[in-house]
């Protein structure tokens, strides 16, 4: 009859699991606060047809 | 190129041109819109039909119990981060002292932030193993000392990392703790051999045949698989992250004509 130690092994699971996934967030997050810093294009936002255009 | 490219300093356009290649604003934008990237999704689903593997088509060892299966989530975790990452780091800063190349450093410096994360599975989810099997939740052995040892090395590396603002100085003293820090290595894979030690020595990584039986030693194997594919999709994300932060940084983008 194997102990009943199952506790340990989902504490454990869910460690390794919010371990994973708090630093797979912070690469997502930082990754998306880097977009932020970059400037738009000089034509971003601009209305109206394209210069030229009939 | 790159060397004397990398050497010039933050906030040199062409230098971070040079050094990390070309990208387009657009592209850039489509990079950073999915940081993690598809591999890293693959890598959660692998990871998930690995646990439903653990839970249901994995036998109970007998005298340990559930706390046994903690084993599918720890030795994955130890072997990635020693012999992948943490190896990887050392091997990519010798690299850089010889080569001088920005990648490299970029590289190590990718592969010791995930190692950590993978370090600190291993030393979380092992003082929860230990509990149960040995009484106790750490036992000052050599084997997991120097594990921590290790890990203290590598966030003292990641602090070092912030506190250096010249890029080419930065790279090389952390290179220089980077291959000290994968001197341990060696060391902590032979401590169970050197010293007495409750934690038991490899029974998959060593001279003779893996002493598990079949079930569970094909459960490890894609257990490593699942989370050696994860540690190669968050390398991946970290390492594009890094580059596209020296391209911003580098004022690549600022005019907005690219």
């Amino acid at each position: 009859m194997p102990p009943d130690n199952g506790g340990y092994a989902y504490a454990a699971y869910a460690a390794a699991i919010t371990i994973y996934a708090v630093y797979s967030a912070s690469v997502w997050w930082r990754g998306r606060a880097l977009a932020k810093r970059i400037p738009a294009a000089p034509d971003a936002g601009r209305s109206g047809p394209p210069s030229g255009a009939a | 190129m790159g060397a004397d490219s990398f050497l010039t300093g933050r906030g040199d356009a062409d230098a971070a041109r040079a050094d990390t290649g070309v990208i387009s604003r657009q592209a850039a934008l489509s990079q950073l819109a999915h940081p993690l990237g598809a591999l890293f999704w693959l890598a959660v689903a692998a990871i998930v039909a690995t646990l439903v593997r653990i839970a249901f088509f994995t036998p109970t060892e007998a005298s340990q119990g559930l706390a046994q299966k903690i084993f599918y989530v720890h030795v994955p975790a130890a072997v990635t981060a020693l012999y992948l990452a943490f190896a990887l780091m050392a091997v990519t800063s010798v690299l850089y002292l010889w080569l001088r190349d920005p990648k490299l450093d970029r590289v190590a410096a990718s592969a010791a932030e995930v190692g950590l994360a993978f370090a600190t599975v291993v030393l979380v989810t092992g003082p929860i193993w230990a509990k149960p099997v040995w009484g106790t939740w750490w036992s000052g052995d050599a084997r997991l000392t120097s594990t921590l040892f290790l890990w203290l090395i590598i966030l003292a590396y990641l602090i070092l990392r912030q506190a250096v603002e010249d890029r080419a100085q930065r790279a090389r003293y952390s290179a220089v703790l980077a291959i000290l820090a994968g001197l341990l290595i060696p060391f902590i894979h032979l401590s169970v051999y050197l010293f007495r030690t409750l934690h038991p020595q490899p029974i998959v990584l060593k001279p003779s045949a893996p002493s598990l039986p079949p079930e569970m030693l094909t459960t490890l194997l894609i257990s490593f698989a699942s989370f050696a594919l994860l540690f190669v999709a968050l390398l991946r994300a970290r390492y594009r992250l890094a580059a596209m932060t020296d391209l911003v940084d580098g004022g690549v983008y600022a005019n907005g004509a690219n």
